[in-house]
């Protein structure tokens, strides 16, 4: 696809989206089952990924565009864990790709061994043990990719948990991050490298951070807009130079976001070491989060402070997604880590390489 | 938000800029070998070197942009902020050339003539003249239309000059002053009429230089005097009359570039020996995390060095890598004295403590110069639709 593709992929999931209004998620309502049948439909599940497997065809960047106009749209479905993190991983493993109609998460967290079974079903076979925590749409996701450990090395193994079990739980915004136990389960699974692991992880991050990146555009959206519109004092707010500050202050906030978030994930394409590059962007945006969920509040008022206005549907995203997929400390240690790879003198050169 | 001018399009790879940006690094580590230079914080305001600076011209990295039959080397800005970036977080001594290369280069080239642009581009090209900022005034700092130096014609067409303008780096060092004077009364309907640039020559008679210490004791701020100074007619710069226009222009150049938030690495590399030296989760990801701040700033800065490259002027995107970056710069200091032991002190055996030192005693100015952030911000919620 081209750049006029990726208009036409957000185009498409702009329209899609005018029909599904977001709402309070709550454990009976978990998720958006409408919208994600109607992305499905319109083959926006599967875009990025290859059509010989299944998928819609398209590059990164349309998959990335399709994450963040839903990451706008506060929308309740597990679209950036299958589109950006999920589904390529499971092809960079040489594993079959279940259907895009079906919905694929990711669990990184928790204590999950896997054994390889040597009952003639040869090294892509194994036995998962363990349980898996905060897992992003846990009793939503119909496939799951567990990064497990194993004697020889991490594992990559895609399970099957349609009506698995799971514990409820859910972060700020009520989105489903519970847990599943496995209990000698047998899967499809690749032996990965520590680095490919890494990788994987960070691919996570990058996903947060691209969600990151479009909510926080919208919440800064918003607030101009509700300061334009809201008298007080006869007149708007946003005429008062006390507002004009903090919105002044959000915007550098989501301005810098978006040029480090937007050249991690060109970096990605190029194919460049992924791991500081997206640990870069998933600190920067948590950060900026700070900043501007709290001005757009402090702005919005006591209405921005109730279920009643749109605005929490973002925030509380905001707020969960910064210390997911890896929180914004320990992105941040590996980070520095990385940058002193070769040594504080080469602190500059390592930063002009990240991105 | 969809479209907005905030928003500048990814700046584009640059092979080019990597190249050059290899050759200066290469210099820079010869240099500091051989003891030309030692590394300091802001050192585009205290680092006055001009033998560095004509070491920079020799190699063709000032007036990077400019044509060739000016002096210059019709590079793009993306090779020009590669430069620039390798020698701030160098801590190179790049005051003498600074602002005549950044701001004064590119504002002749707009708005000189020809026989100006003859005469003085190539000079500073080969980093031997060098210019100050004229604008802010005893009475006058973010409110700059209320200047008061005033520049009147005489029988002969020159400019006659009477006023004073303070915070002028290194005018004790400096060829020239781009100057906004008041060249005809101040009219209340209109307070940006009747504004200047004029092109003021800091050797002509009636000039006095008065140093004005900053915190540290260091000379780089002076007052500069007018008193009846004749100004050729000729050296008028642009238009008459179309002085708040051509100074709006220039503080753009002025306010994107990683001077704007670069100003404190040195002492971010101190920091990252001392880290390494020892390292602890919570040094660790106090540097990771100032390393995610800068890493977001160069890809904003690079953006508008993109946009330079396309021809646009993006003012507003200009203004909040300024906004930004400076909170940046200060924010570096805090986070250092939280995550580890050290005393400031220029006196300090330890290199981090004098580091901290010397960008303690220069932070309140990183948020002042070229706009202070409250301008800045205000020239972003225009940006916003909010004005």
């Amino acid at each position: 696809m081209s750049s006029t593709d990726t208009d036409l992929v957000v185009e498409t999931v702009r329209d899609i989206l005018t029909s599904f209004e977001p709402f309070v998620l709550t454990a009976e309502r978990p998720w958006d089952a409408g919208l994600w049948s109607a992305l499905a439909e319109a083959g926006m599940t599967g875009v990025g990924l290859p059509e010989e497997a299944g998928g819609s065809g398209g590059d990164l960047a349309d998959a990335v565009a399709i994450v963040a106009t839903l990451a706008q749209g506060a929308a309740a479905v597990p679209v950036a864990e299958q589109l950006l993190v999920a589904a390529p991983a499971v092809l960079a493993a040489d594993l079959d790709l279940p259907a895009p109609d079906e919905p694929l998460s990711i669990a990184v967290d928790g204590a999950v061994t896997a054994e390889p079974r040597d009952d003639g079903d040869g090294p892509g076979s194994w036995t998962l043990t363990g349980t898996a925590t905060d897992v992003a749409w846990a009793g939503v996701a119909r496939h799951l990719v567990v990064l497990a450990t194993s004697p020889v090395g991490p594992v990559l193994a895609l399970v099957d948990v349609t009506g698995r079990e799971t514990t409820h739980a859910a972060n700020l915004a009520g989105e489903p991050r519970g847990s599943l136990v496995f209990d000698g389960v047998t899967c499809a699974g690749a032996l990965l490298t520590d680095a490919r692991a890494d990788e994987l992880r960070a691919r996570y991050a990058l996903a947060r951070a691209v969600q990151l990146s479009a909510a926080l555009e919208q919440v800064l959206g918003w607030t101009v807009q509700y300061a334009g519109e809201r008298v007080q004092f006869g007149r708007p707010l946003g005429r008062f130079q006390a507002i004009q500050m903090e919105l002044a202050e959000m915007a550098g906030e989501v301005t810098a976001v978006a040029a480090l978030v937007d050249s991690a994930v060109q970096a990605t394409e190029r194919g460049e070491s992924l791991v500081p590059a997206a640990a870069a962007a998933k600190v920067r945006a948590g950060a900026a989060v700070e900043v501007v969920a709290r001005l757009a509040h402090q702005v919005h008022g006591a209405i921005g402070f109730t279920q009643e206005h749109r605005l929490h549907h973002l925030t509380r995203r905001c707020w969960s997604w910064r210390d997911e997929a890896g929180t914004e400390l320990a992105w941040s240690r590996v980070l520095g880590e990385r940058l002193l790879a070769d040594g504080p003198d080469a602190l500059w050169p390592a930063l002009t390489r990240v991105v | 938000m969809g479209s907005n001018s905030l928003t500048l399009a990814p700046a584009p790879r640059s092979a080019a800029a990597e190249e050059v940006r290899a050759e200066v690094r290469a210099f820079l580590a010869e240099e500091l070998a051989a003891g030309s230079f030692s590394t300091h914080v802001d050192t585009w305001l205290s680092g006055v070197d001009p033998a560095f600076s004509r070491k920079l011209g020799e190699r063709g990295w000032l007036g990077m942009t400019w044509p060739k039959r000016y002096g210059g080397h019709e590079r793009t800005a993306m090779e020009r902020y590669a430069v620039t970036e390798e020698l701030l977080a160098a801590g190179a001594p790049v005051a003498a050339h600074w602002i005549a290369d950044r701001q004064s280069g590119p504002n002749l080239l707009r708005y000189g003539t020809e026989a100006q642009r003859t005469a003085i581009l190539p000079r500073i090209a080969a980093g031997e003249c060098y210019f100050v900022i004229g604008m802010s005034e005893p009475d006058s700092g973010s409110d700059l239309a209320s200047i008061r130096t005033r520049a009147t014609r005489n029988g002969d067409g020159d400019w006659v000059v009477n006023g004073a303008k303070v915070w002028t780096s290194n005018a004790h060092a400096s060829h020239y002053a781009i100057t906004l004077v008041r060249s005809s009364p101040a009219d209340p309907a209109n307070r940006h009429a009747g504004l200047s640039q004029l092109l003021v020559d800091l050797s002509l008679p009636g000039i006095t230089v008065n140093p004005i210490r900053i915190l540290d004791g260091g000379h780089h701020f002076n007052e500069v005097v007018f008193d009846d100074v004749v100004v050729p007619g000729d050296m008028l710069l642009g238009e008459e009359g179309n002085g708040w226009h051509q100074v709006t222009a220039e503080l753009a150049f002025e306010r994107s570039g990683p001077e704007r938030f670069l100003s404190t690495y040195p002492l971010l590399a101190e920091f990252a020996r001392r880290v390494a030296a020892a390292p602890d989760p919570a040094g660790l990801a106090a540097l990771g995390r100032l390393s995610a701040r800068l890493l977001a700033l160069r890809q904003m800065s690079l953006r508008i060095a993109g946009a330079l490259d396309r021809g646009e002027l993006p003012d507003i995107p200009a203004a909040l890598v300024k906004d930004v970056g400076t909170t940046f710069e200060a924010d570096v200091i805090d986070e250092v004295r939280r995550a580890v032991d050290v005393v400031a002190s220029l006196d300090s055996p330890d290199p981090l403590g004098r580091a901290l030192a010397e960008a303690q005693l220069h932070a309140p100015g990183y948020t002042l110069r070229g706009g202070t952030n409250e301008i800045l911000r205000g020239i972003v919620a225009r940006g916003l639709g909010l004005r």
